[in-house]
């Protein structure tokens, strides 16, 4: 298969960017879009080009660190992946591929396609955890959980962190990524004492680093590449309500 | 020269941690704080032992090679943890935990460090459900369990198919609100260029910021290695492409003895090689061999006709299939071991009965579904079976999906001793990074036992007690001669990369590489075949210095750098591997010599000759390596041959 | 950038419990509108028009209504410029991401709203603040009753020169008045200024009132107004169908056993009262 590549080049954060086209051709169509431009890269190399920047790292969809906003999708076109697990089987030969990377105020851009997602973590920090040091628990069956919340719990926890959710919103929000972990920490037990305090701070950080506001239009759901739903951040506006309403836990 | 003293305490063998504990030195809290701790990598390992010492008071920093720990490659394991819990009342222990360990890894690990993973197996277990990490759980709200490859009771602890994941992002919280806190510093997109010794101790380590290139020092009063294991060398494996042996190579270099290089273990069940170009390999949980059937064509020629794609599997009739599993191993089956099973695969494909391109076979899910109905095996395996669709674009309920052992996880590493302290005073390695508690071959769901056990519940204790020795040890200044030279060092290195200029890619001749690796050094070793590796490897290495190709800079962004570096170190790793599997004139476990073989055609373990630990020591450039040795001594547990016939 | 200091959530959680307070006034609203459709020559529509424009209760209401209004649409411009900062430079392909057109284009259906509602201020809303001059109708009958009261009185010479002089002009108005201005059943004066009910009523006349009725049946006889009229219910009909889904997510009310019954509250919603908005114009152009 043949293809013409529109890829977004910037050489750091403060150079201005453009779009270089390339063409590429001979792609097996059992070959995966990053392989594509392993392709491309090893060509460049061997025109003394700088090859293009772009994160990866797993390639099997779990770790989280390949994101491309390929065609107006994040992750591409096909459903419930991330871009590593997707094939250029998707595309029509003699396809345009216009690749771009993640946009947001928060997600500055390192290079080319590389952005710096950290914003993410900082939002985990704030929070995203259950306030336990190593050793004195109690033992793993002294509290019961019934059975569908834990399996909503894995539901929610299955985020994986690739910043999908924010590249396709139209107003660069991280509520579903902020929602699914006050989600899955709320539900169990173990994270219930902190709750109220909880989803107050990750959801001010949140504000703070620069995400815009959720309206609701389920883009996020749409492009996740865990299939993490919308009702995570239903139940998050709810936890934000009572702490807000019913709690003394303010910040 | 450093001799090889495992401190391993003296006692019983279930007394010896409760004693160690109770008599190891402790550093009072306020003297915490004037302790620097440097942790290089975040995963499981990394993550934990990092949470855990900041949250006793030390001053860690950690680096990870990504934008953030959750990338760390410990979050693709499938299949679970194991821990002696005996939930579910089969008759588990810690004791037989630690024989299964000690059995599957065929009788290579050391019995006392074994025994302690399985004794502190259960409060890992205890420590993530605190985390919030959301285990599968049964309908009375209670811990779930799965059964395992190589043990006969359901031990291992799941969520879903992502354990892995759940548990890093467990270790990745606690490592998170200590960040928070203050007691950890946390530095993304750095890559450990090498370590920094003062009066022959760890004292700190030199980075490279890999957004700008800038080279950085970093000084601290231990350093603790977690950069997990060394299994790209290979080129293709189930690793992730970030994952590289390069920190542990840096301080072989430094003088710490590298153990068991040559221990690689293959695992039989990933999707195989499609192409030239592709970047690497794709496991499919070990689960799925619990209902496929494993078989390849009986007749030569229909596997010549698949291959050309005149023939399809499902038109091949019964009798005409082989399920060469079954047939040589009939009380195991298509369960035995990953090792024999690889090798079992591997020995067919090259007898010409391969499909696919001719490294496959079939893995074949038909009678399973005629049995228990295609929802149940949707049910069991739904997402494994929609991830090989994506992959392969083939379905699998109706087809057999085409499997091929690759490369997956290390069990040689660092040596350490029972403090998980390598030969170099305060240099400390942990996970996949360290010669690990798997001896030859290490058994399924025990990789995350084994990081998180270090992490949480060993390094705190060991750790303080080398520390306690320190606390009037001032911190030192980055601006120190060491420093210097270190420094001065790499960023000669990296010039010297940069400037070469040549005519080959860094991808080309890592895969490179990895053929002389898979061809020579990889499932089936000969010492023929070995001895043509070395040369091979040295002409590489010659070839590497004087052709690489490095485009771009040193001071921006530059991946193809970051994967020369590595690749520098990753030759210089497989020739050790090399020189490592060519001495063991043994097979066990994952090193199998096909010269060493029963008459059934099974491996021939050596424990005469070769129960020892195989330790490598570095001796400068162009000199051969010397290899000591570590006499494994069994005290506990009688030494048998391992038998799934 | 944060243009107002509030939590995301809390903003978000503003803009639904305003707009959740309009969603309850529109249906009143369609209401008073249907009586329009009654062939009784505006009796109940003016009767309700009456009583909004009176009763006290709806008065605190109708203040409650006006802020909702505002702030409903200063929190919305405030967050889309907000959301807008929020990616500075944009993907130079458009999303193709899958989304309901309704919860896509909420800012601009809102302004089309807005534009519109400004237009139906100054037909009605300034007219009633008597911000703006609207028309009028008198009962003939009580012009008559009125008119007997004060030639009664000139008769018992309680009136002054000027008072007279003003009956008289009074008694040459009603003489004079045009045919158009008499309605068909010659119960009512319709469509007089606000000085021709001066004229014909007397100064001291108090209980006029502007009539809705007329103004909105002159309205939509024009065909233009009709269209638009239809077009803003098209597009306030998308603005509805993610409203209340909308508020119910925000405010957490997302739970797999009600949410059916959610989606059926917020579909008939959104489809029936702009049905029933629409339904006038069509009724006055093409039934009636």
């Amino acid at each position: 298969m043949d293809f013409t590549l529109k890829i977004w080049r910037q050489e750091n954060a403060n150079a201005k960017g453009r779009f270089e086209t390339y063409k590429i051709n001979d792609i097996s169509p059992d070959c995966s879009f990053l392989e594509m431009l392993d392709i491309l890269n090893e060509s460049l190399v061997n025109k003394l080009s700088h090859p293009v920047c772009f994160d990866n790292d797993c390639r099997e969809g779990i770790c989280g660190m390949c994101g491309l906003y390929i065609n107006g999708h994040p992750h591409g076109p096909d459903q419930a992946i991330t871009t590593c697990q997707l094939h250029m089987r998707k595309f029509k030969d003699k396809e345009t591929i216009v690749i771009e990377p993640w946009r947001a105020k928060p997600f500055p851009i390192i290079r080319d396609l590389v952005v710096d997602r950290t914003a993410l973590d900082k939002i985990i920090q704030e929070g995203g955890y259950v306030s336990v040091t190593t050793g004195g628990i109690p033992d793993g069956n002294a509290i019961p959980i019934p059975k569908y919340k834990a399996d909503q719990a894995m539901d929610s926890a299955s985020c994986i962190g690739c910043g999908a959710c924010v590249a396709a919103c139209k107003n660069a929000s991280a509520m579903l990524f902020v929602s699914a972990k006050v989600t899955q920490l709320s539900l169990l037990p173990q994270g219930k004492p902190e709750s109220s305090i909880r989803v107050q701070k990750m959801v001010a950080k949140m504000d703070e680093l620069g995400f815009g506001n959720c309206t609701n239009t389920y883009a996020c759901e749409a492009e996740c590449p865990k299939e993490i739903k919308c009702s995570n951040i239903a139940k998050m506006n709810r936890e934000f309500l009572f702490a807000k309403v019913c709690t003394e836990e303010n910040i | 020269m450093t001799t090889l003293n495992s401190k391993t305490p003296e006692g019983e063998l279930s007394e010896k941690w409760t004693k160690y504990k109770a008599s190891q030195k402790l550093v009072n809290p306020a003297n915490k704080r004037k302790l620097d701790v440097i942790v290089v990598g975040t995963g499981l390992a990394g993550s934990s032992a990092a949470a855990s010492l900041g949250a006793l008071g030390f001053n860690v920093k950690i680096f990870c090679i990504s934008d953030s720990p959750r990338r760390a490659h410990s979050i693709a394991a499938q299949g679970g943890i194991n821990a002696a819990k005996n939930y579910q009342n089969d008759g588990d222990s810690v004791e037989r935990l630690f024989y299964d360990t000690i059995k599957g890894g065929d009788y290579r690990a050391r019995e006392a460090n074994v025994y302690r993973l399985a004794e502190v197996s259960n409060s890992i277990i205890d420590q993530c459900v605190a985390q919030g990490v959301p285990f599968a759980r049964d309908y009375s709200g209670m811990l779930d369990n799965r059964s395992f490859g190589g043990a006969q009771v359901s031990r291992t602890f799941y969520a879903k198919g992502q354990t892995g994941q759940q548990l890093l992002l467990g270790a990745y919280s606690a490592l998170s609100k200590e960040i928070k806190a203050g007691t950890v510093k946390m530095y993304e997109r750095r890559e450990m260029m090498d370590l920094v010794l003062v009066d022959n101790q760890a004292r700190g380590i030199i980075t490279r910021n890999l957004q700008n290139g800038e080279i950085e020092r970093w000084s601290a009063h231990a350093v603790v290695i977690a950069t997990g294991g060394y299994g790209n060398v290979y080129f293709l494996s189930t690793n992730a492409m970030n994952c590289n042996g390069s920190a542990a190579i840096q301080c072989y270099k430094r003088g710490a003895y590298f153990a068991n290089p040559c221990y690689v273990q293959i695992h039989p069940t990933c999707i195989p090689v499609h192409g030239e170009y592709q970047s690497k390999l794709t496991l499919m949980s070990e689960s799925l061999r619990n209902d496929g059937r494993i078989w390849v064509p009986k007749k030569i020629e229909d596997a010549q006709a698949i291959r050309e794609g005149r023939l399809k599997p499902t038109e091949i009739a019964e009798q005409d299939r082989d399920y060469y599993l079954e047939r040589r191993y009939p009380a195991f089956g298509n369960l035995v071991p990953r090792d024999i099973a690889s090798r079992a695969a591997k020995e067919r494909c090259d007898a010409g009965y391969g499909v696919g391109a001719g490294f496959a076979v079939y893995l074949d899910f038909k009678t399973a579904i005629e049995r228990l109905g295609r929802d149940k095996i949707h049910e069991r395996y739904g997402n494994l079976f929609q991830m090989y669709e994506k992959i392969v674009d083939v379905d699998p309920y109706e087809n057999p999906m085409m499997i091929y052992p690759a490369v997956h996880y290390t069990m040689g590493g660092l040596w350490v001793d029972y403090e998980l302290q390598t030969t170099i005073p305060g240099l400390f390695a942990t996970g996949e990074a360290n010669f690990s508690d798997h001896g030859a071959n290490r058994l399924g769901a025990s990789a995350l036992m084994q990081g998180l056990a270090d992490g949480y519940f060993v390094l705190p204790y060991t750790m303080q007690n080398f520390l306690s020795d320190k606390i009037h040890q001032p911190r030192i200044s980055v601006e120190s001669q060491e420093f210097e030279n270190a420094e001065k060092a790499v960023k000669e290195k990296i010039e010297k990369i940069i400037s070469i200029k040549g005519e080959k890619t860094v991808d080309s001749l890592q895969r490179e590489l990895g053929h002389i690796m898979w061809e020579y050094v990889g499932m089936g070793r000969n010492a023929e075949n070995l001895k043509k590796a070395i040369p091979l490897l040295s002409d590489l290495r010659k070839k590497f210095w004087s052709n690489v190709r490095v485009v771009g800079d040193t001071t921006s962004m530059n991946p193809e750098l970051e994967k020369a570096i590595r690749l520098a170190d990753h030759i210089e790793l497989a020739e050790v591997m090399a020189k490592d599997a060519l001495q063991r004139e043994e097979s066990c476990g994952g090193h199998y010599r096909e010269e060493f073989v029963t008459e059934e055609g099974e491996a021939k373990r050596d424990d005469e000759n070769f129960k020892f630990v195989g330790v490598w020591e570095y001796k400068g450039e162009g000199q051969d390596p010397i290899m000591h040795k570590e006499e494994l001594n069994y005290e506990f547990i009688k030494v048998q041959q391992r038998n799934y016939k | 950038m944060k243009l107002i200091q509030f939590a995301s959530i809390t903003k978000k959680m503003a803009l639904a419990a305003f707009g959740l307070f309009l969603l309850l006034f529109l249906p009143v609203h369609l209401g008073i509108n249907l009586c329009l459709l009654r062939e009784d020559g505006g009796e109940w529509y003016r009767n309700a028009s009456h009583f909004m424009g009176t009763n006290y209760i709806v008065k605190v209401f109708e203040i409650v209504l006006m802020a909702s209004v505002l702030l409903h649409i200063i929190i919305a411009i405030l967050l889309t410029i907000e959301n807008f900062l929020a990616r500075p430079v944009k993907y130079k392909v458009k999303s193709k991401t899958k989304t309901k057109t309704g919860s896509k284009y909420m800012i601009i259906t809102g302004v089309v709203i807005a534009c519109f509602l400004v237009l139906h201020f100054i037909n009605f809303y300034f007219v009633k603040l008597d911000l703006i001059e609207g028309k009028y109708t008198a009962e003939i009958e009580k012009i008559d009753k009125h008119f007997q009261q004060k030639a009664l009185k000139l008769q018992k010479g309680e009136l002054n020169e000027k008072e007279q002089a003003q009956l008289m002009a009074q008694y040459q108005a009603i003489s004079q008045v045009s045919q158009e201005k008499m309605d068909m059943s010659q119960k009512n004066l319709v469509n007089l200024s606000k000085e021709e009910v001066k004229l014909y009523c007397g100064e001291d006349f108090e209980e006029y009132e502007p009539d809705f009725y007329v103004m909105s049946q002159d309205l939509f006889s024009n065909r233009l107004y009709s269209i638009i009229y239809i077009f803003v219910f098209v597009i306030l009909g998308l603005h509805l169908s993610h409203a209340i889904k909308s508020i119910a997510q925000t405010f957490g009310l997302n739970h797999n056993k009600y949410n059916y019954a959610i989606e059926l509250v917020a579909n008939s919603y959104a489809i029936l009262i702009p049905i029933g908005f629409a339904l006038i114009p069509i009724w006055i152009m093409y039934i009636k």
